[in-house]
């Protein structure tokens, strides 16, 4: 899409081309840019510093997570245990931390548990054909039962300072803001410009035709999750050092969170599109809702029968444009 | 000159049902080599052995003189040989360039796909195909039929393609599209691609192709230079003697006029068609597919109801928009494709003979059991099913038992009218001739029935009238005296003024 | 599938519980008592009345997240009906019920009207009546019912928890209507080939708009014996009450790719899970161990039907 311009000057047909591919983008650019201009206009603290650094900071773990939860649903699958998972590494994390390991292994070994757990998740969805909805929603409940059974509830404190990877701030930025932008950078180059990218369009896309086509659905799905694991391990650890505490809980409803910034991002449900920039710019949009929210006196409560709504929305919106094209 | 691909005495069979028989074909570089037949005939089965789909029982395959055994169809591609289906397996979400390229995109000196020359690469095959007009950048799932099988074609040539199986590529096309395709198909023939052409339309046939080979019944019954032949010479090779074969008489006499439709339409596929449909009477109705003959019996059937004309019970208007008004009125439908409309495969005969008549069977609130399994041994003795019992799982049966569970069931509805789509695709001759009698004693009883086929003796020999459909009209009628093959498969293969003139 | 092969995996179900009771009957001499008996068939009410909904659901091939929302969300709607709208208690209870259904029939038109996949849909949903519940609530609780209404939840009934009767009742309804009703065969046809059911004269969308309307509805049942129960409403309310719900009915036999099921086996994999749960329990595994059982015995019990399934060739 992007090198639309390359082959041709952009013209005015082009331009609109290029704005078109990026139609869900864009809308969830605006509503972004609105939220702030109205409610920044009803609430100055709305764009106070500190304001800003806790929707972008505060939120980039879900972002990250959401370029993952993306890429499995372009591939025609779901999962529903992210938010459990993402629990689990923050865990691991702050207890290899507290217990003296080095803080490179405190940072790379809960995700290299993510992509393993997350790539048997894949064999059992491609290899032994269990939908990916029962697969994850057993892997929701034996991630999170066993979390709250191995730690007892028991809270982490006192971890070292080096290990607090989400406070640091090179150039008075904090660091998840960098990770945030690199790994939807990274994603999105790595789906535009590799055969595997490809192939995930494909295989969500027509699994029938993937295959003629000489590709392996199998494959393509393990790696996928593999992916997702990766993407959901390094959340984890953003999640995990963010605050001076890990409640050794998983944060209520966050694979929901999740599910939603890539639907609404421009993933569709039936898999085949989307990209990874909507889903962080859709991640972005939530957390402006929710501040939004607060500032406008409307209680937070609300939040989640808006997103519920947009969600809703977005699908039926999804599903009309199928159906126009066909 | 030597063909690119030679098949030598090619075997193949399913089941223990022999589809492909002894078949020697061959095709030369720039040639286009036309295959012909009817359904079931071996066509298809001839294409997949050729694109590495099937593996032959016996015979064989030289490319270039050299054998070689297919084991997939990634080695097929290899070789040279790309198959444009007639399903159209593309990439709805992805853009033209894309699905041209996809598997085997052109590389960036960094290791990356490197879009702009897949998008200039597409851009000049496109061009080299006479296609300015399509838009690479363009999602595929916008396109039109015509459009995504020029993308399918150009994916074929973008994989340096010598030989082009085309299955049937005209048989979704309208009329302006099927001239382009011939231009582009006369292009490649100049490129000195070899290809092989897969139609019934006999016109296209004679105006593309240098040679055709006629199967029938898995058995080649010739290959001819295209000089060498006319329609008349074609169809009756098609059709051979099994014309001839014994057919049930007409018992009795057609009754009064029990269904009409006046002027009935829906959408754009089937148009103003009128018919009257007698007690007692087979009404065949010939046509290719996507002629609109199998809509026409969904609209009937009130799969997709008429949006257009009117339709009479006894004279009298009625309104069918769902299959319960059709059943309840007394219009049986035995759909095209049995193991997706007919059949729930993974239930007994006892299960899917309830299936209509649940309201007949249901006693109080409760199905009553007992005389599902009464009902369905009455079935198995009327029409000979071959199988345990009631409680058999469909699945285990065969095409032909299968076909009669179909039967069974509707006709446990007690219908008046019938509508039979291809009711004998796919089965053996035994239960052929099985169903074909019934159909005459159903007759008989008076019921009316409206059979749909693809294959021309059995319209011709089942049928006391038949009706032809091409682009959605009734193009001509005949009654039993006066039809014959060649003046039904002209009419079914015959461009139509209006749709070329469009 | 023949009706053999399906009492065959009920017939080993039914091996199995009888197995997991003996055993655990064994292992500690609480479990075998009336009273604790009694005291885990309350306990898996609600989730066993939902599980009935979910069955003929699962059955069609399809699948509804929402259940534990409309749990909560009705359940807020009860106590909100009744304590700030004024409205009589057992016009609340009603409204209440009514209010689940009408959720439940939304699903059934995102569904069959839009052709949004079930699991799409209901997610989008799930997320929805939770918000309406939080927002609706604003995170008070109502408590201060009068003390009639909690012999929904804590009552009895010739000594068996009175929601156990419900739950009984219940239970022998649907396993009627699936097992010998015209509806119930539309269900299975439904499920195990659409097309077909259709080109045969079956009603589809109306079959499925009625079940999930019924899950709605069984899912406000379950709340009001819920809020019974536990003598107050608060909007979290039958959160995960889906994973209870869906492992219990494909524990059951019943086949996430629609088509076959019966309520016989959902009642048996019911109650496997909840011996599990309770004996897990006695046995000092604290109550967040057993949920970990449940993700390892609904995978497992997937992985061994697809097994079968192969080997069926299928």
């Amino acid at each position: 899409m992007t090198d639309a311009a390359i082959r041709r000057p952009i013209g005015r047909a082009n331009w609109r081309r290029f704005l078109a591919g990026f139609g869900q983008e864009i809308v969830v650019l605006l509503a972004i840019a609105v939220l702030f201009v109205v409610v920044g206009a009803y609430n100055q603290r709305f764009l106070s510093d500190t304001n800003i650094n806790s929707i972008f900071a505060g939120n980039a773990y879900i972002a990250i997570a959401a370029i993952g939860m993306s890429l499995v649903i372009i591939s025609g699958h779901i999962d529903v245990s992210v938010g459990s998972l993402i629990g689990v590494i923050a865990t691991i994390a702050g207890t290899l931390a507290v217990s003296g390991y080095p803080i490179w292994m405190a940072w790379s070994v809960p995700v290299v548990f993510a992509v393993a757990v997350n790539a048997g998740v894949g064999a059992l969805i491609a290899y032994a054909r269990i939908p990916s909805i029962v697969v994850t929603l057993g892997m929701l409940s034996i991630l999170k039962g066993g979390l709250i059974s191995a730690t007892g509830g028991a809270w982490i404190t006192d971890m070292p300072e080096g290990f607090m990877l989400a406070q640091m701030r090179p150039f008075g930025i904090p660091s998840a803001v960098y990770f945030m932008v690199a790994l939807t950078g990274l994603a999105a180059l790595f789906m535009r410009y590799t055969d595997f990218g490809r192939a995930v369009y494909a295989v969500g896309g027509n699994l029938e035709a993937a295959r003629a086509a000489g590709l392996s659905p199998q494959r393509t799905v393990v790696g996928v999750f593999a992916l997702h694991g990766l993407f959901a391990g390094i959340a984890g650890i953003l999640f995990a050092t963010q605050l001076q505490v890990i409640q050794s809980t998983v944060p209520p409803n966050l694979e929901l969170t999740v599910i939603t910034a890539a639907v609404i991002g421009g993933v569709s449900i039936l898999g085949g599109t989307g990209t990874v920039i909507g889903s962080t710019l859709a991640a972005i949009l939530f957390a402006t809702i929710g501040s939004a929210l607060i500032f406008l006196n409307v209680s937070a409560y609300w939040l989640r029968a808006v997103l519920g709504l947009l969600i809703l929305a977005t699908v039926l919106a999804d599903m009309a444009r199928r159906r126009r094209s066909r | 000159m030597n063909p690119v691909i030679a098949l030598t005495g090619v075997s193949k069979s399913f089941a223990g049902i022999r589809v492909v028989n002894d078949v020697s074909f061959d095709i030369r570089p720039g040639e286009v080599h036309a295959l012909l037949g009817e359904n079931g005939a071996g066509k298809s089965t001839l294409i997949k052995i050729m694109a590495g789909l099937h593996r032959p029982d016996s015979g064989a395959i030289a490319i270039d003189g050299a054998p070689v055994a297919f084991a997939t169809p990634r080695e097929a591609h290899a070789a040279g040989i790309a198959t444009v289906h007639q399903e159209l397996l593309l990439f709805p979400e992805l853009t033209v360039a894309e699905n041209i390229f996809l598997g085997h995109a052109p590389k960036a000196p960094w290791g990356g796909l490197d879009w702009t020359r897949m998008r200039n690469r597409s851009r000049e095959i496109l061009d080299s195909l006479d296609c300015p007009d399509l838009d690479i950048d363009a999602r595929v799932g916008t396109l039109s039929v015509a459009n995504r099988q020029r993308v399918e074609i150009a994916r074929a040539l973008s994989q340096e393609a010598r030989v082009l199986v085309m299955d049937e590529p005209t048989a979704a096309l309208a009329e302006a599209d099927v001239q382009r395709l011939m231009d582009i198909v006369r292009k490649l023939k100049a490129r000195g691609v070899a290809i092989v052409y897969v139609s019934h339309r006999l016109p296209e046939i004679f105006a593309l192709a240098d040679r055709v080979t006629v199967l029938r019944d898995g058995n080649r019954v010739g290959t001819k230079d295209i000089s060498e032949v006319d329609e008349t010479s074609l169809v009756s090779m098609m059709v051979g003697r099994a014309i001839d074969r014994l057919y049930p008489k007409k018992l009795g006499k057609s009754g009064e006029t029990l269904l009409e439709l006046r002027h009935v339409s829906h959408k754009s596929v089937v148009r103003g068609i009128s018919l009257e449909l007698k007690r007692g009477e087979i009404l065949g109705i010939a046509g290719l597919v996507g002629s609109g003959r199998t809509e026409l019996a969904l609209t009937i059937f009130g799969i997709t109801p008429a949006t257009g004309g009117e339709i009479l019970l006894d004279g009298k208007p009625v309104r069918i928009d769902s299959p319960e008004a059709a059943r309840d009125l007394g219009i049986a439908y035995v759909p095209e494709d049995r193991s997706l409309q007919g059949l729930i495969r993974t239930q007994t005969i006892a299960e899917n003979i309830a299936l209509p008549i649940l309201k007949r069977l249901t006693r109080g609130i409760f199905v009553d059991t007992a005389r599902m399994a009464v009902e369905a041994k009455q079935a198995i003795a009327d029409f000979g099913i071959r199988a345990r019992g009631p409680e058999q799982i469909v699945r285990e049966l065969s095409g032909g038992n299968q076909q009669k569970v179909v039967l069974g069931k509707w006709l446990a509805t007690a219908p008046r009218v019938l509508i039979m789509d291809e009711p004998t695709r796919g089965i053996d001759v035994g239960a052929k001739a099985d169903i074909h009698q019934l159909m005459r004693k159903l007759a008989g009883d008076g019921i009316a029935i409206l059979m749909i086929s693809s294959e021309l003796p059995e319209v011709l020999g089942m049928s006391d009238r038949v009706l032809v459909m091409n682009g959605g009209r009734i193009v001509a009628g005949f009654d039993k005296d006066q039809v014959t093959p060649e003046a039904v498969g002209a009419a079914m293969t015959r461009t139509t003024e209006k749709a070329a003139a469009a | 599938m023949t009706a053999g092969l399906l009492k065959r995996h009920e017939t080993i179900l039914a091996g199995l519980t009888v197995l997991a009771l003996i055993v655990l009957a064994l292992l500690s001499d609480k479990f075998f008592t009336a009273e604790n008996l009694l005291n885990q068939g309350r306990l898996m009410s609600e989730v066993g009345l939902v599980a009935l909904a979910m069955t003929f659901i699962i059955v069609t091939g399809g699948i509804d997240l929402s259940v534990g929302s409309i749990l909560g969300l009705t359940a807020i709607l009860l106590g909100v009906f009744w304590q700030n709208a004024g409205m009589p208690l057992p016009l609340a209870m009603a409204a209440a019920l009514a209010c689940g259904t009408l959720a439940g029939l939304g699903n059934g038109l995102i569904v069959t009207r839009f052709r949004v996949p079930p699991l799409i849909a209901t997610l989008a949903t799930l997320a929805l009546y939770r918000g309406l519940a939080e927002g609706i609530s604003q995170a008070r609780s109502v408590r201060g019912y009068p003390e009639w209404f909690f012999y929904f939840g804590q009552g009895e009934l010739l000594g068996v928890p009175f929601q156990l009767w419900i739950l009984g009742l219940a239970t022998s309804v649907s396993a009627v209507i699936l097992g010998m009703t015209p509806f119930g065969r539309a269900t299975y046809a439904v499920g195990a080939n659409e097309t077909a059911a259709r080109f045969s004269g079956i009603r589809a969308n109306a079959t499925k708009l009625w079940i999930y309307s019924a899950a709605g509805f069984l899912s406000a049942l379950a709340a009001v014996v819920f809020v019974s129960r536990v003598t107050t409403t608060r909007s979290d309310m039958g959160t995960g009450l889906e994973l209870d719900v869906i492992t219990g009915v494909v524990l059951g036999g019943t086949s996430i790719f629609g088509g076959r099921g019966t309520i016989v086996g959902t009642a048996l994999g019911l109650i496997l899970i909840q011996a599990l749960k309770n004996g897990l329990a006695l046995s000092g595994v604290k109550g967040d161990g057993t949920i970990v059982v449940i993700g390892i015995v609904l995978i497992g019990a997937i992985l061994a039907g697809a097994v079968f399934d192969k080997n069926r060739g299928g």
